[in-house]
């Protein structure tokens, strides 16, 4: 009786915490919707006016080149000043620029992590996708950190692009944090039969091995309140997961971590989707 | 069509910086004339006045989207080419775009001014040949009627 009893409470206990778990994603992929929405409408809105920037600054560029050389064959004596304004404003327009040109490599990332609900398969490169996540992560921390490309020829792969585009922020995120001051990102992308893989690897403090089991469970995290919600792994193996790939990692305490991420390049059908 | 000899480009965006713009690009690089407007519905009522070779929309506007409009255009004149430019990525109004309206091109905000003009270049080319075709077959219907006319003159002065 006592036994029959104790077994009901363990699984009350077992029903509890799924019902928690499944509390707890619920509401992050909530979270992640309007999220989603914010960054689709930042995007949005910089489009038009990015776009009319980069338009004028190559105008400007042209038509300084077109003034400078008509002033070069001006006899006037004071064309010197009148060159060294060209030359001023050339130097200018040649920032902006480059200005203009990274805010419009934040847009492709910007917009593929807006597409938050994805219902279908579709074949993606994932060199492409791996691009658009550095390129994200690369605004926030190019002052401390270079961050290394070796990606290798890829056929297309069967997926949610925009999940994948998660997962790899989410890896190339915790990179960044685990890098204290300088340090190296090395992102390499390989085709294993039929399989891919991505490599992240970076030089920051590592992962401690106790601490290494509980690293992709949900609401674990070593990161300060307010940095870390300890969803961000959890979330990355269930996409992996649901790609039928699989996620792991090897680190040395203080050298570094390389988190390797595996995917198929074509999906399992289920019965349902057979022959699609 | 061309007004006083030159190619002509109109653009309807909602935001008067995109069309000042690309009308400050196209000034300097080419002779197009073109003809900007904020107002997709003033744009329309040009379009049933004045010929185009190809009308560039912007997709989210005021009163009429940039499909509806590209709609009309396509009524009011076939042969114009028509494109979408929008920073809206949006893939089903695309796709819907390309479907319905025969779209010529889909373009992404922010735009290239080269590849913009690369575009707009073969627009006018295809809105050109289209306009030939157009010339051509009407002048073989007129020398089919005129032999039709001869062979039946033929026929009654023979029987």
């Amino acid at each position: 009786m006592a036994h029959t009893e104790q077994t009901a409470e363990e699984e009350l206990a077992r029903l509890r915490a799924e019902l928690e778990e499944a509390n707890r994603k619920l509401a992050e992929s909530y979270k992640l919707a309007a999220l989603g929405r914010l960054i689709a409408g930042i995007a949005h809105e910089m489009t038009t006016p990015i776009g009319s920037l980069r338009s004028n600054n190559a105008v400007a560029l042209r038509s300084l080149d077109t003034l400078d050389n008509v002033l070069a064959v001006c006899p006037a004596p004071e064309i010197g000043k009148a060159r060294e304004i060209v030359e001023v404003l050339r130097s200018l327009a040649g920032v902006d620029k480059i200005a203009c040109e990274r805010i419009v490599s934040v847009i492709p990332g910007l917009k593929a992590f807006a597409r938050v609900e994805e219902a279908e398969l579709r074949r993606a490169d994932l060199n492409e996708i791996v691009r658009a996540s550095v390129a994200l992560i690369q605004c926030n921390c190019r002052h401390r950190i270079v961050v290394e490309t070796d990606l290798g020829e890829l056929p297309e792969v069967e997926c949610y692009p925009q999940s994948l585009h998660r997962v790899f922020l989410n890896v190339l995120i915790n990179a960044c944090q685990a890098i204290e001051g300088q340090g190296k990102i090395t992102v390499r992308s390989r085709r294993e039969g039929d399989w891919v893989r991505v490599s992240i690897s970076d030089t920051g403090r590592g992962i401690a091995p106790e601490q290494a089991s509980k690293i992709f469970s949900l609401g674990f995290t070593t990161k300060p309140v307010g940095v870390g919600t300890g969803l961000g792994l959890a979330m990355s193996k269930e996409s992996v997961e649901r790609h039928g790939g699989a996620i792991d990692f090897e680190s040395t305490p203080g050298v570094g971590t390389t988190f390797h991420i595996r995917i198929p390049v074509t999906q399992r059908r289920t019965g349902e989707k057979a022959g699609v | 069509m061309q007004i006083d000899g030159k190619p002509s480009v109109l653009i309807v965006d909602d935001e008067e910086m995109v069309i000042t713009s690309i009308r400050a690009f196209l000034r300097l690089d080419t002779d197009f004339s073109v003809h900007g407007f904020t107002d997709p519905v003033e744009a329309a009522r040009f379009l049933e006045q004045k010929p185009v070779d190809v009308a560039i929309a912007d997709y989210v506007m005021p009163r009429m989207n940039g499909i509806q409009f590209l709609a009309r255009a396509k009524q009011v004149q076939p042969e114009a080419t028509r494109i979408l430019l929008t920073g809206y990525a949006d893939k089903q109004s695309a796709i819907q775009a390309i479907n319905e309206l025969s779209l010529f091109q889909y373009l992404e905000k922010p735009w290239e001014n080269a590849q913009l003009l690369l575009v707009i270049q073969n627009g006018i080319e295809r809105a050109q040949l289209l306009r030939q075709l157009r010339d051509k077959i009407a002048e073989l219907d007129a020398a089919h009627s005129s032999l039709k006319g001869v062979q039946t003159r033929l026929l009654k002065a023979f029987m």
